[in-house]
């Protein structure tokens, strides 16, 4: 019986590749537009207008207090209730970058925040404007903060785009969901969808790890 | 060059400068001493306006330092400023650090910036480390960068704040030196420092601070041989004691 299953299930493998191959376009997509808008959020949260400080607060506040489900719903759902209709893969590129964002920006604006004040002193007494400071002076040095956890986030962005099969996109775990129901071996269907995942979120564990080795090391030096 | 009338600036509830008038001439070296927590610091940093003062007038170059529509950037082309930590950029090298205003600010074209970097570290002695990271000096090259780097905005003014207090003994006369040779060459500098062989040998005059009021100016000879004030007296033979 197993190995009618196995069959069966190596028949279906195209199909799989197919649910990472999605599974990869939607983390890798909304990883680079969450990490475009996680740092101008978090630029923009170290700086010194407080209505935007706060406005980016309540932001990163909200998001983080509420369930990545809920969000997806929310855009999936409730929007088209004010008329604005989307399909499952911008709707779960949109969420994914919202979510994403949230969390970029406050390891930006910790990264941020640890580069010492003297240094951006330093950039001020030489006469940079206040692009210049964040651009040559502040990000190069908060990037070693910014780094290690960055890549740890984009391991749990990958993980939860689980959560996106739920509003029809057809990821990973939602073509583990079609073929449980064809093939009602779970164990074997999931334990293949759970080692997919693992074979793309394993190097970015390892990298994330290196870098906090790295970074927690190196001295500014040759 | 620089005239600053009746200034105050409060932190919180504590009056850190009450009631300072100042002038400093073209070409004159100021010494500010006084005990720590006399507001020296703060007067020095509200001149290019790293602080900011809640009463009075700061004049630097014709430039009303606290107007509201000040082109900063300009006033602060216009002094170096030099800190007690050095506060070097740690990711770049010695030239990149001072090259890196010129090119930004001055617009200078990165061949002309290297060229002038590499001639003021010369002028401080390190014409052999410009490719060094600030980790491979020690203290005393890292604040002679700094001072490098201040120089290569080509300033009307330099501010030093505590140049030498976070040296080791040995290097506190390196960087004492290239600051000589620039008060010769005729800078405007104010100096907070309690280096007073530096103070007896280049400064025009100097300022007595205490409780953020300037309690004593005088010539170096006069300040030392005969102080008028009954606090400078105390500060001077604590600090001359050894």
């Amino acid at each position: 019986m197993l190995l009618l299953y196995i069959t069966r299930l190596i028949d279906v493998f195209p199909l799989f590749l197919k649910g990472l191959w999605m599974t990869i376009a939607v983390s890798f997509l909304s990883l680079i537009t969450a990490t475009i808008l996680g740092f101008l959020a978090g630029i923009c949260r170290s700086s010194r207008n407080m209505p935007l400080r706060r406005a980016i607060g309540v932001y990163v506040n909200l998001i983080r207090g509420t369930p990545f489900l809920v969000q997806v719903f929310t855009i999936f759902f409730i929007l088209p209730e004010f008329g604005i209709h989307l399909e499952p893969f911008p709707a779960a590129i949109i969420a994914m970058t919202i979510m994403g964002s949230a969390f970029i920006c406050e390891i930006v604006a910790a990264g941020i925040e640890a580069v010492p004040k003297g240094q951006r002193e330093a950039a001020i007494s030489t006469g940079l404007s206040r692009n210049q400071q964040i651009r040559y002076v502040i990000l190069p040095q908060a990037m070693r903060t910014i780094l290690p956890p960055l890549v740890g986030q984009y391991v749990l962005l990958v993980k939860d785009s689980s959560i996106v099969s739920v509003i029809g996109v057809m990821d990973l775990t939602r073509v583990g969901w079609l073929t449980v129901q064809r093939i009602p071996e779970g164990m074997l269907v999931f334990g293949l969808v759970g080692i997919m995942y693992f074979a793309v979120c394993y190097p970015l564990i390892r990298l994330a790890t290196r870098l906090e080795k790295r970074m927690s090391v190196e001295e500014y030096s040759l | 060059m620089i005239k600053i009338r009746n200034v105050n600036k409060w932190f919180g509830d504590l009056h850190v400068l009450k009631d300072i008038s100042l002038n400093v001439a073209l070409g004159e070296v100021l010494v500010v001493c006084g005990p720590s927590g006399s507001g020296k610091s703060t007067l020095i940093r509200c001149i290019n306006r790293l602080e900011q003062i809640q009463e009075g007038e700061l004049i630097v170059d014709n430039l009303n330092v606290h107007d509201r529509n000040i082109n900063l950037t300009q006033l602060r082309a216009e002094i170096g400023f030099v800190f007690q930590q050095f506060n070097l950029y740690p990711h770049m090298t010695a030239l990149g650090n001072v090259t890196l205003a010129p090119i930004k600010v001055r617009k200078m074209k990165k061949i002309e910036a290297e060229k002038l970097g590499r001639e003021t570290m010369q002028k401080v002695g390190l014409g052999d480390k410009v490719d060094s990271y600030p980790a491979q000096l020690s203290g005393g090259q890292q604040q002679r960068v700094a001072i490098a780097r201040g120089l290569c905005m080509r300033p009307k003014i330099m501010l030093f704040d505590e140049p030498t207090s976070a040296l080791d003994p040995e290097m506190i006369n390196e960087v004492l030196e290239v600051m000589v040779n620039l008060a010769k060459e005729g800078m405007t500098m104010i100096v907070v420092t309690h280096e007073m062989g530096f103070a007896r040998e280049v400064a025009k005059r100097i300022l007595f601070m205490d409780e953020g009021q300037i309690v004593e100016t005088a010539p170096p000879n006069e300040f030392f041989t005969n102080p008028k004030h009954k606090r400078t007296q105390l500060f001077l033979s604590k600090i001359l004691s050894h």
